[in-house]
C-alpha cells in the first residue's frame, strides 16, 4: 500500500489517496466532492523490480565469492536467498548495500544503478547486517530516535515500537535485551526511515524457536505493508514460512529460483507416500514399478518412498499391498518441502552444511 | 555536513558514557586517584633530613670545622659542591632547594676580627621560597649554628653573617610535574581506546556497516566522535586541575595554548587508534596492542619522572614519541609559564596530529572488502 497525494483541480484541496503502486482509482475530494480517476504511482519507476542484479561477480583472490549470478526482486515481495553459510548470500546481499565493491556486473536498486547512485536511494531503504548488535548503553527507544534522526523521511518511532511489540522494552538499554528482543529492535532500526526495500541478513540465526517465530511475525507483517523484502537464511523452513519467491545459492551460484510450489514441484516429489519397515521391499519396489509408479526408492530398513501424482493412486497402492499380504509398520503421507528440494539439487542437507 | 546529525551523535555519546561506569572510572577516576596518590607519595611529608648543598670556596680547616658542625645538628643531609661549579646555573639545572655558600677569605675574616673589629664575613644562603617548611628549617639550623659560633668566636659580635638569597628557578614540586603529565596521559588512553572501539567492535557488530547505508557521512560521524573526545578532554583537564589547585594548592595556568595542545592531542591519538584499529582487526588484541604502545610511551615521555633521571638514549627515543611534547606543551603552558618553549613544543604536536589524523582518516574506511 503507498500513499499518494493529490490536489484537486477544483478546490485546491490536497488530500491523501492509499492503494498499491500502479493501482488506478476513482477518487473523491473530500472537500469539494469532485470525482476523479487518480493511478497510484509505480515504485522503481515503473518496471516491477526493486532490485535487479545482473552478471553479478565477486572474487577474492583464488575464491569465488559469488559467480555471475542474476536475479530480479519484485516490488512488494519477499524475496529469500536461501544457502548454507559461505554461500555467498552475505556477499551478495552486501553488494546490494553498497558495502562491499562488486568484482563484476551491475545491480539496480529502485531504478537507479548503485555504482554511482547509491546514495540517492539510502533514504529509501533499510538494512538489518548480519549479526547487527546496537550501541549498548542506548535504550531500545534512543536507538530508534537516534537512526531516524539520520534521515530526513522519518518514521514515527512510536509507532514502530507499537508494531515491532517493544513497548515494555522502550526504556530498557540495548545491552540488556535478550537475543530475540535485539533482533527485533535491529528490524526496528531498518525501518526508522519507512523504507520501501527492507533488506535482512540472517535475521534468526542463533535465535531460540520461539524467538525466530516473533521475528517471523514482524517480516509477514512488512509483507502486508506492502513493503518488498529481501531476506537472507540458512533455515528451510523460515523460507517456506515468509517467502513469495525463493533463490537456492550454493557455492557462489544460484541453483534453483522460483515461488516454494515452482520449486517442489520441479525439484520435489509433489507428495511422497512412505512405507515403514515393509517385508520383502525389493519385490514390492518391482511390482509397484510394474503398476505405472515412476518414482519409486527404498531407503533402507525396508523402508519405501514413492512420489504419488494424484491422492487416488494412494488407494491403488494400499489395495495392492494388501492383495499381496505384505506386512509392514506404517504408512504416511508427506508434502515434499525444500529440504528435499535442496538435498536434491546439490547432494548434500542444507542443515548439515549450515553446522 | 549536517550539524543537527553531529550533535545528535554527540548528546548520545555523552549519554551513553554517563552510563558506562567502567568509562567513568578510567577516564576521571583512575587519574585522580593516581595524582592523589603520588601526590601523596611524593610530597615529601614525614622526612626527617633535609638536603643541604654546600660550596665550600674556602677551604680552610676553619671552613671545614663549620661544615662538621653543620653536620652534627644531625637533621641536615650534607651534599658538597666543589668550589668551581656556578652555584646559581647549578641550582637552576638540578631544582636544588637551598644551598649554602662559604665565601673564599672566611677564615681569614675571622682571624682578622680579633683583631680588627669591623672584619665581618658574609655566607650566603640560596633558598626556594616555594617550599617554605623546608628552607624555613634548613635556616633556622643555619642561623643558630652561625650565632653559637659568632657567640663563642667573639662574644656577641657578629662577625659571621647570613645573606638570603632567594632562587626564583623553574623550582617545582613532583606534583607540578605530574598534574600535567596525567593530562595528557588521560587524553590519550581515552582517545585510543575510544577510537579502537570505534574501529574494531563497531565493525564486528555490524555498526559501520549499518551507518554506510544511511545517509550519516562518515566525515558528519568523526567530527561527532570528535567533539566528544573535546567533551572527555576538557572534563577531565578541569578535574585533573581542580584537585591540583584545591589538594595541593598548585597555581595552574589554563590559556588558549593548552587548550589548543588538548584539542591536538584527541585529534593525535584518535588518529593512532585509528591505525591500530585498522592493523589489528580483533578488538580484544587491538587493545592488548594500544596498551603495548601507550604504556611503554607513558614511561619513556617522560610523563611521571623528569626524562633527566633516565639514560641518554632513552632520552633520544623521548623525543620521536608524540606524547614526550604533549607533556612539555602542557607543563610550559600550564606551569612553568614558559610560552615560548609551550609553543614550540605545541606545533610539533599539532604536526604529529595532522599526520597521524590524516593517516588514521584516509587508511580506514566503512566498507569491507
Amino acid at each position: 500500500m503507498i500513499e499518494q497525494r493529490f490536489k484537486c483541480p477544483q478546490c485546491g484541496n490536497i488530500a491523501s489517496f492509499y492503494g498499491n503502486p500502479g493501482e488506478q482509482m476513482t477518487v473523491i475530494c473530500t472537500s469539494c466532492g469532485l470525482k476523479g480517476r487518480l493511478t497510484m504511482p509505480m515504485l522503481s519507476q515503473g518496471n516491477g523490480y526493486a532490485i535487479e542484479v545482473s552478471h553479478l561477480k565477486k572474487v577474492y583472490g583464488d575464491l569465488i565469492a559469488v559467480n555471475d549470478i542474476s536475479f530480479a526482486v519484485k516490488t512488494g515481495e519477499v524475496f529469500a536467498f536461501l544457502g548454507p553459510n559461505g554461500a555467498g548470500k552475505t556477499t551478495t546481499v552486501e553488494m546490494i548495500e553498497s558495502i562491499r565493491q562488486p568484482t563484476a556486473g551491475s545491480i539496480t536498486l529502485l531504478g537507479k544503478d548503485i555504482k554511482n547512485g547509491f546514495n540517492d536511494v539510502k533514504e529509501r531503504i533499510g538494512i538489518l547486517p548480519q549479526e547487527f548488535h546496537s550501541f549498548e548503553r542506548l535504550t531500545v527507544k534512543e536507538t530508534l530516535v537516534y537512526f531516524s534522526k539520520l534521515y530526513k523521511k522519518r518514521a514515527n518511532v512510536d509507532d514502530i515500537i507499537d508494531a515491532l511489540d517493544l513497548t515494555a522494552q522502550q526504556n530498557m538499554l540495548y545491552k540488556n535485551l535478550s537475543g530475540g528482543l535485539k533482533q527485533r529492535v535491529g528490524v526496528a532500526i531498518s525501518l526508522v526511515n519507512d523504507p520501501e526495500v527492507i533488506f535482512l541478513d540472517e535475521p534468526t540465526t542463533g535465535l531460540d524457536p520461539e524467538a525466530r517465530r516473533e521475528v517471523w511475525g514482524v517480516i509477514a507483517s512488512l509483507r502486508k505493508k506492502g513493503k518488498t523484502v529481501f531476506l537472507t537464511t540458512h533455515y528451510m523452513e523460515e523460507a517456506e514460512f515468509l517467502a513469495d519467491h525463493i533463490a537456492v545459492i550454493f557455492k557462489g551460484k544460484i541453483i534453483a529460483e522460483g515461488s516454494l510450489e515452482d520449486l517442489i514441484r520441479q525439484y520435489g516429489k509433489s507428495s511422497v507416500l512412505h512405507i515403514k519397515n515393509c517385508k520383502n521391499s525389493t519385490e514390492v519396489v518391482s511390482m509397484l514399478q510394474q503398476e505405472g509408479f515412476e518414482d519409486v526408492t527404498t531407503e533402507g530398513n525396508g523402508d519405501i518412498a514413492i512420489k504419488i501424482e494424484h491422492k487416488d493412486r494412494v488407494l491403488e497402492i494400499l489395495s495392492h499391498l494388501r492383495h499381496e499380504c505384505i506386512e509392514y509398520d506404517s504408512i504416511d503421507i508427506r508434502r515434499s518441502n525444500l529440504e528435499e528440494v535442496f538435498l536434491r539439487l546439490t547432494g548434500s542437507k542444507l542443515t548439515e552444511e549450515a553446522a | 555536513m549536517n550539524i543537527q546529525i553531529i550533535g545528535m551523535d554527540f548528546v548520545c555519546s555523552v549519554k551513553a558514557w554517563f552510563r558506562s561506569k567502567g568509562g567513568m572510572f578510567w577516564s576521571l577516576a583512575f587519574p585522580v586517584i593516581l595524582i592523589l596518590l603520588f601526590g601523596a607519595i611524593f610530597s615529601g611529608v614525614g622526612s626527617t633530613k633535609y638536603t643541604l648543598y654546600v660550596q665550600d670556596k674556602d677551604t680552610t680547616t676553619m671552613s671545614q670545622q663549620f661544615i662538621s658542625i653543620l653536620l652534627k645538628t644531625g637533621v641536615l643531609d650534607i651534599k658538597n659542591l666543589s668550589a668551581d661549579v656556578n652555584i646559581t646555573a647549578y641550582i637552576k639545572e638540578n631544582n636544588i632547594k637551598s644551598a649554602i655558600v662559604l665565601p673564599k677569605g672566611m677564615s681569614d675574616q675571622i682571624n682578622r676580627s680579633f683583631i680588627d673589629p669591623t672584619a665581618k664575613v658574609n655566607l650566603s644562603f640560596y633558598f626556594d621560597p616555594s617550599d617554605q617548611t623546608q628552607t624555613q628549617v634548613i635556616r633556622t639550623i643555619i642561623a643558630s649554628v652561625i650565632e653559637q659560633l659568632n657567640k663563642e668566636l667573639t662574644s656577641r659580635r657578629d662577625v659571621i653573617g647570613l645573606t638570603d638569597i632567594s632562587t626564583i628557578t623553574e623550582n617545582f614540586n613532583f606534583i607540578d610535574f605530574f598534574l600535567p603529565g596525567m593530562i595528557g596521559f588521560t587524553i590519550m588512553q581515552g582517545a585510543i581506546y575510544g577510537s579502537i572501539e570505534r574501529n574494531t567492535k563497531y565493525r564486528k557488530d555490524g555498526i559501520l556497516r549499518k551507518l554506510l547505508t544511511t545517509p550519516i557521512t562518515r566525515t558528519e560521524w568523526i567530527l561527532a566522535k570528535m567533539l566528544f573526545m573535546m567533551f572527555l578532554a576538557a572534563i577531565t583537564t578541569i578535574l585533573i586541575t581542580v584537585i591540583g589547585v584545591l589538594v595541593f594548592g598548585m597555581t595552574v595556568n589554563i590559556n588558549l595554548l593548552v587548550i589548543i595542545t588538548l584539542i591536538a592531542t584527541s585529534f593525535l591519538f584518535s588518529g593512532m587508534g585509528m591505525l591500530i584499529g585498522r592493523f589489528v582487526k580483533e578488538e580484544e588484541t587491538a587493545d592488548t596492542a594500544a596498551g603495548a604502545i601507550s604504556f611503554p610511551m607513558m614511561f619513556l615521555a617522560g610523563t611521571f619522572f623528569p626524562l633527566e633521571q633516565m639514560p641518554g638514549f632513552l632520552q633520544t627515543i623521548a623525543h620521536i614519541l608524540p606524547l614526550y611534547y604533549v607533556n612539555e606543551a602542557l607543563r610550559n603552558a600550564m606551569i612553568y609559564m614558559n610560552q615560548s618553549d609551550a609553543l614550540l613544543n605545541a606545533v610539533v604536536v599539532i604536526a604529529f596530529a595532522v599526520v597521524f589524523f590524516l593517516a588514521g582518516v584516509i587508511l580506514t574506511k566503512w566498507k569491507e572488502d
